[in-house]
């Protein structure tokens, strides 16, 4: 047998205006799990878009088993034996398990779909990985979790060779994430090559072992993970850079309250949630996936409708019931998803940084935008965020996530709320870039602002927040203080108090 | 890199093939190819057609694309906010026949004009509710109302077009102003303010943002449903001003005004002139711009004895092929 199995070299890609992989030359041998690190725009996605075929590489050649492979198209990479299961799931929540498994290769007699035969090997073919799963049973009403398993299960129907796995944990909880732990033991069992994309080193330490991290589109460096501390690959990962993972414990000066929820429902997602928000207040909002804490920040802004319940605000000194459709004058909310629901993608970095704040730059003389006043402020909050851009025309399309982000941030900086919502303020983002934003938040609390922050970091919800409440199926379930310890706060979560 | 998977392989196949030009940005070199295109068309327009630049014959056109440009500069709103509106010349010939009908009856002739106005703007305000607040398909919406105003222009009119005699109305309207006829002055005034107020005011920006990412634009605090309910009474606003000026021309109204083939006209002036068919891009003045090229080549198709109907199709075909483009300069952005 030819080793190494996969033989990546000099792999170059260009971008417009970027150089997104610069001459990279990575390997992978069968029955290992190897990790794939870095930071945001490292390349790491890039690269496995490259061997899977989604992308070709502008220089560079593949290599599978000693033999040159030219993998231009998902057809192409499949063929050589190369499974890409995606971060964001392709997959159809209309239909049902095995029609998604089976899609392109559902077995037919007659030219007709044989649907017994496809539920039989479907069954089967879940069986193999330990899922219990019904093959009848629609994938919108699966948890992220059994959803992600039959993304995997349709890559293992190929038999694949390798198997590239982008960040494949992000969306589990932990049970589901120690099965998908088990199912990687048993492939490299048979002698799959797996890549493990991801951020997260704890992950790494735990199934890899072996690591590429990759830093500005080059290999930084790797090895064998049991060579390597943890501080190792975070140097490799940042470079130079030194930057502290703890968060600085701020001393809190909690004022009065300015935001108060009462018995809040929504049918099947929300029930009777009442909470106290205070000025200079960061309430962390915890609680698994799906235990309703994305659902109660949009309720309580009014992107979903509620059945019942009252919101308050203070203005003026007073409290006041609010309509949520009004919640927009007093929250400004970053929402977890925020190239769907934070970014004008194509617009600049000006039209996205000032858009919570046009009634604002209404010039004095004309029913128009002030250019002058808008731009001053664009380039404030940019400077003030350290955003990194060539100029404010630049669409935010082609920035970092991290910087993306702090575009966000920058909008409702400038609008400057007494409330904040932040949903996931720091996922997806690199070490350094996470470390900023923290460190962001918790000036603004220290300016007065009421923060709900929600986390599925738990590291950084108890590094930022001034007290607790967990959620679990909609409902508050425990308020914990400031310093309670991680396990207290896994155990309200799983809803053992 | 985060996974954005939008990057086609066939688009990136391209910028390989010509490697020299990956960093002129395959993307700025289509998003140019419309104007590039109007610009060789005025050109050959002015080599072949004698006097063609002249200040007469500009005026010519410009008069003859005036009811089209005013037409666009509605679609151009509701385009830009991510939807469409195919019911703009059944409405205008709608608006245009209740007028007339008005005036056959003795009726003052502003009054005649403000009839055309608030009729096309009240039908603008049943497709803007239907699409913002019950949450309709513009699509859908906006074609069922072109069939049902082209539906009732014949059932009133009986299929038989309704004269325009009132001389104060076809003078003032038609009047010249240094020579230049008043939906010309109008159109170029109008063109100027919308475009300013489209690109700068407030209501401009949050249209722009709803139009690209309306999702983002609500948690921003935009109400987006108020912002598309507008962009249809806009574009019925401007479909009864466009029947003013084309009831005043024709000397009549009649359902032939809102054809089939001026759809086409109108979102082939506004697609033409660099407005998205996907939300979020375009100017008024592109649009604009856009109808006088379409105006420019009906006419010399006319001028060729080329057939109505094949008109129509290479309408369609400058529709496809600009909309083609715009995917394409879509892709390269990703």
């Amino acid at each position: 047998m030819n080793r190494p199995f996969l033989r990546m070299v000099g792999i170059k890609k260009w971008f417009p205006g970027v150089q997104a992989l610069k001459g990279v030359d990575f390997e992978a041998d069968q029955g290992e799990v190897l990790a794939l690190i870095g930071a945001n725009g490292a390349g790491k996605t890039t690269l496995m878009n490259v061997l899977g075929g989604v992308i070709q590489a502008d220089e560079g050649e593949i290599y599978i088993q000693g033999e040159y492979a030219d993998i231009r198209t998902p057809l192409d990479a499949a063929e050589h034996g190369i499974a890409f299961v995606h971060q964001e799931m392709a997959l159809m929540p209309t239909l049902t398990v095995a029609e998604n498994m089976y899609i392109t290769r559902f077995p037919s007699r007659l030219g007709l779909i044989n649907y017994k035969a496809t539920k039989e090997r479907c069954t089967q073919a879940l069986a193999r990985l330990g899922i219990g799963l019904d093959p009848g049973t629609k994938l919108q009403h699966l948890s992220p979790g059994d959803r992600q398993m039959v993304e995997i299960a349709r890559a293992l129907l190929s038999e694949p060779q390798i198997i590239i796995l982008d960040e494949p944990t992000s969306s589990l909880t932990s049970r589901e994430k120690a099965r998908l732990f088990e199912v990687i033991g048993s492939l490299k069992q048979e002698g799959v090559a797996i890549i493990y994309i991801t951020h997260l080193l704890d992950e790494v330490f735990q199934v890899c072992e072996r690591a590429i991290v990759l830093r500005d589109g080059e290999v930084a460096g790797g090895g064998i993970l049991k060579d390597l501390t943890y501080d190792d690959v975070v140097r490799l990962m940042i470079g130079g850079k030194e930057i502290s993972p703890h968060f600085g414990r701020r001393t809190a000066h909690i004022g009065d309250a300015v935001l108060y929820v009462e018995g809040l429902s929504r049918r099947g997602v929300l029930q009777n949630v009442s909470f106290t928000l205070h000025k200079g207040e960061i309430l962390g909002l915890w609680g698994l996936l799906g235990s309703g804490r994305t659902e109660l920040a949009r309720a309580i802004i009014g992107l979903d409708p509620i059945d019942t319940g009252r919101i308050q605000v203070r203005t003026d000194g007073s409290m006041k019931a609010i309509h949520p459709q009004e919640a927009k004058n007093w929250i400004g909310m970053i929402t977890e998803k925020r190239r769907e629901e934070g970014l004008l993608l194509p617009k600049s970095v000006k039209i996205n940084v000032s858009l919570a704040n046009l009634p604002a730059l209404i010039s004095r003389i004309w029913p128009l935008i002030d250019d002058k006043r808008e731009t001053e402020l664009a380039e404030k909050f940019v400077n003030r965020l350290e955003i990194v851009i060539s100029s404010l025309t630049q669409p935010v399309a082609t920035l970092s996530g991290g910087n993306q982000q702090k575009v966000v941030l920058a909008r409702w900086l400038q609008r400057n709320p007494p409330i904040y919502i932040m949903d996931e303020p720091t996922c997806g983002l690199d070490v350094g870039v996470k470390a900023e934003i923290r460190k962001i938040i918790g000036e603004l609390a220290d300016a007065g602002a009421a923060i709900l922050l929600i986390s599925s970091d738990i590291d950084e919800m108890i590094g930022l927040s001034d007290r607790f409440l967990v959620m679990n199926r909609g409902r508050i379930v425990a308020e914990l203080s400031a310093g309670s310890p991680k396990d207290k706060l896994m155990a309200a979560a799983a809803g053992v108090v | 890199m985060t996974s954005s998977g939008g990057l086609g392989s066939e688009s990136v196949t391209q910028v390989q093939i010509l490697p020299a030009m990956r960093r002129l940005s395959g993307e700025q070199i289509v998003r140019y190819i419309p104007s590039i295109v109007v610009g060789i068309a005025a050109i050959a327009l002015g080599l072949f057609v004698p006097d063609f630049f002249t200040a007469r014959n500009i005026i010519n056109v410009l008069m003859q694309s005036s009811a089209l440009g005013l037409m666009a500069i509605g679609v151009t709103a509701v385009l830009i906010g991510g939807g469409i509106d195919l019911s703009i010349p059944s409405v205008m010939a709608l608006s245009g026949i209740f007028g007339a009908m008005y005036m056959r009856a003795g009726g003052h002739p502003v009054l005649a004009g403000l009839i055309m106005v608030a009729v096309a703007t009240l039908i603008g305000t049943i497709n803007g509710f239907a699409v913002a607040y019950l949450r309709m398909i513009p699509f859908v919406v906006t074609l069922s109302m072109m069939y049902v105003a082209q539906g009732a222009c014949l059932w009133v009119t009986r299929a038989i077009s309704v004269p325009v005699t009132n001389p104060a109305f076809v003078d003032t309207v038609m009047a010249k102003i240094w020579t230049i006829p008043v939906p010309v002055i109008f159109l170029l005034l109008i063109t100027a303010i919308v475009t300013v107020l489209i690109g700068r005011s407030l209501h401009g920006r949050w249209l722009y943002a709803t139009g690209t990412n309306i999702r983002a634009a609500r948690v921003s605090g935009i109400l987006t449903a108020r912002v598309l309910f507008g962009t249809y009474v806009f574009s019925g606003f401007f479909a009864g001003l466009a029947a003013i000026v084309t009831t005043a021309r024709l000397l009549s109204a009649a359902a032939t005004m809102g054809e089939e083939g001026v759809v086409l006209s109108v979102i082939s002036s506004a697609v033409v002139g660099g407005v998205s068919i996907y939300g979020g891009v375009g100017s008024p003045l592109g649009a604009v711009i856009g109808a006088l090229f379409i105006t420019l080549i009906t006419n010399s198709m006319n001028l060729m004895h080329v057939s109505y109907y094949a008109t129509l199709v290479i309408k369609g075909l400058i529709i496809v092929t600009v909309v083609a483009l715009d995917s394409l300069r879509r892709r390269y952005k990703r």
